[in-house]
């Protein structure tokens, strides 16, 4: 009784948001083609994708170009990863260091990592290290902040019923910290991509030959709106896709967490 | 004794504080000065990074404005694009929230919608509506729009049934029920919400900026980019999170005191 009710639920949401979608995309058809406004229709929008899978835009086809910003966030953010749980780490376990890094640190938190592209292209110009440095600091500071917050919100009740009990500081970390920390870094780890995600399309869009960014900021200049709202589709699709990925991970390495979001 | 031995230990810290960004300003300007026989113009020392910003207060050059004028000019676009989007996308996440049917009509092309970072529609709205204020505002409509939708759906969500079975006990209607038990219940969450959205908006209020603009901060930037003035670049940087720093602080307050007492 209860399943039924609960498939014919599910069936509703279906239709009623398939419906709304196929609405949408046929007044969208429906309006352009009849005001003759000189913009894309969704049938032209597919065609468009279909065709530059294979077919470049430019110097790459689409999988070339999300292939390319897909590679600079790879590297930007596992530099982040890195120096960001080290330092959140650093920060936690001694308040000197604490004291030491987090005024600085709240200084540069608050500018937006897209405001850093233009001194990163001063510094290193079209490089790749330009792309990799805005990235970097776009994920690095939701690293070193959960890392900081999720040390700091280890139980002191287990840690100090496991030191009476007798655990060496190996043990300590292994059973009682560790196993705490994961499922904050993880959070911060979604963000970060998030962030690091919008800041690789930023950077791209300011300065650059090739990438999704590019791919959307070229589409501007030629006034080629199929183009735009394929690279826009494209870029909200890898976005979902790599926070997936992201997402069965965390659920995948740190099954003691419940937090399965 | 151990009370005046933690106040030391705070004390101490602070200071250790206050010498860090003593010392950072001091390694800044070591190697960006100091040390060097003719200074590197991509290296701007603090000193010169305040000079700058001092003359960026009366001076126009390089990019046609004083900075008060760049300071006023972003506000307005975030301004507006802020209290639009809050306007429309509150009500919005509130009714999406209460109303089942509305939800499963609209949930499934918002959650397509949402995919798309922010700044990944600057250059449609640039192609559509030009490089003025509407463009930029409308850049940050979309991304506060968005993220106030979210946090008031996810409060009204959370609305505790039994409540609700509550309220209908006593025979309110649906509307009242919402008004009274739906919309205080999510009245934190929303309020959080109004938070997260304005760093959102303040990220893509400088993206825009960087990309389409006539003047604003981001504008300022993107020129003394393009004239290679570093200096400049740190000044508009740091005014941009200072800024920033100041409006979410003031959001903190607001929110502070619009939910007392509701927790």
């Amino acid at each position: 009784m209860q399943k039924k009710a609960w498939t014919r639920d599910r069936s509703e949401s279906i239709l009623l948001g398939g419906g709304t979608i196929l609405v949408f995309l046929l007044l969208w058809q429906l309006i352009v083609m009849l005001s003759g406004a000189d913009f894309a229709t969704p049938a032209e929008v597919f065609i468009y994708i279909f065709q530059h899978i294979v077919e470049p835009i430019g110097p790459y086809s689409i999988i070339g170009h999300v292939g390319w910003s897909l590679s600079r966030v790879a590297v930007g953010y596992l530099l982040a990863a890195v120096s960001g749980i080290v330092i959140g780490l650093a920060m936690a376990q001694w308040d000197v260091t604490n004291a030491i890094i987090s005024p600085i640190f709240n200084i540069l938190r608050p500018i937006p990592p897209i405001g850093w592209a233009p001194l990163a292209i001063l510094w290193f110009g079209v490089d790749e290290a330009a792309k990799y440095f805005i990235i970097f600091i776009g994920a690095f500071v939701p690293f070193t902040m959960n890392t900081y917050v999720g040390a700091n919100r280890v139980d002191p009740k287990l840690v100090d019923a496991a030191l009476m009990l007798g655990t060496n500081p190996g043990q300590l970390f292994r059973k009682i910290t560790f196993p705490a920390i994961v499922p904050q870094i993880f959070a911060g780890a979604q963000v970060a991509l998030t962030n690091a995600w919008m800041t690789v399309l930023g950077a791209e869009m300011l300065r650059s030959t090739e990438g999704a960014g590019w791919v959307i900021l070229k589409g501007m200049e030629m006034a080629n709106i199929a183009q735009i709202i394929s690279g826009m589709l494209v870029i909200g699709l890898t976005g979902f896709a790599i926070a997936t990925i992201m997402r069965e991970l965390e659920k995948k390495l740190i099954r003691w967490n419940a937090r399965g979001r | 004794m151990n009370c005046t031995k933690s106040l030391n230990k705070v004390i101490r810290l602070k200071l250790i504080s206050a010498g860090s960004i003593l010392g950072f300003f001091l390694i800044w300007w070591l190697i960006t000065d100091l040390l060097r026989e003719t200074p590197n113009p991509l290296f701007p020392s603090p000193i010169l990074v305040f000079q700058s910003f001092w003359e960026k207060l009366f001076n126009p050059r390089p990019d046609g404005q004083v900075l008060g004028v760049h300071i006023l000019n972003s506000l307005m676009v975030v301004g507006l694009g802020y209290l639009t989007g809050i306007a429309v996308g509150i009500p919005f996440g509130i009714l999406m929230g209460w109303f089942k049917k509305f939800d499963k009509m609209i949930k499934p092309l918002f959650d397509i919608v949402r995919t798309i970072p922010p700044i990944a529609w600057i250059p449609i709205f640039i192609l559509w509506l030009g490089i003025g204020l509407v463009a930029k505002s409308a850049i940050v409509f979309l991304t506060v729009f968005i993220a106030s939708v979210l946090n008031s759906y996810t409060g009204i969500t959370n609305v505790n049934q039994v409540h609700i079975w509550v309220a209908q006990t006593f025979g309110a209607s649906n509307w009242k029920t919402l008004w009274k038990v739906g919309i205080p219940t999510a009245a934190p969450m929303i309020c959080t919400g109004l938070k997260i959205a304005f760093n959102t908006a303040w990220t893509s209020l400088v993206g825009a900026e960087l990309l389409g603009a006539t003047r604003g901060l981001g504008y300022m930037i993107q020129m003394a980019r393009m004239y290679s003035r570093t200096d400049l670049v740190i000044v508009g940087m740091l005014t941009i999170g200072v800024i920033g720093l100041i409006l979410s602080a003031g959001l903190d307050i607001l929110e502070q005191a619009l939910t007392r007492g509701k927790y």
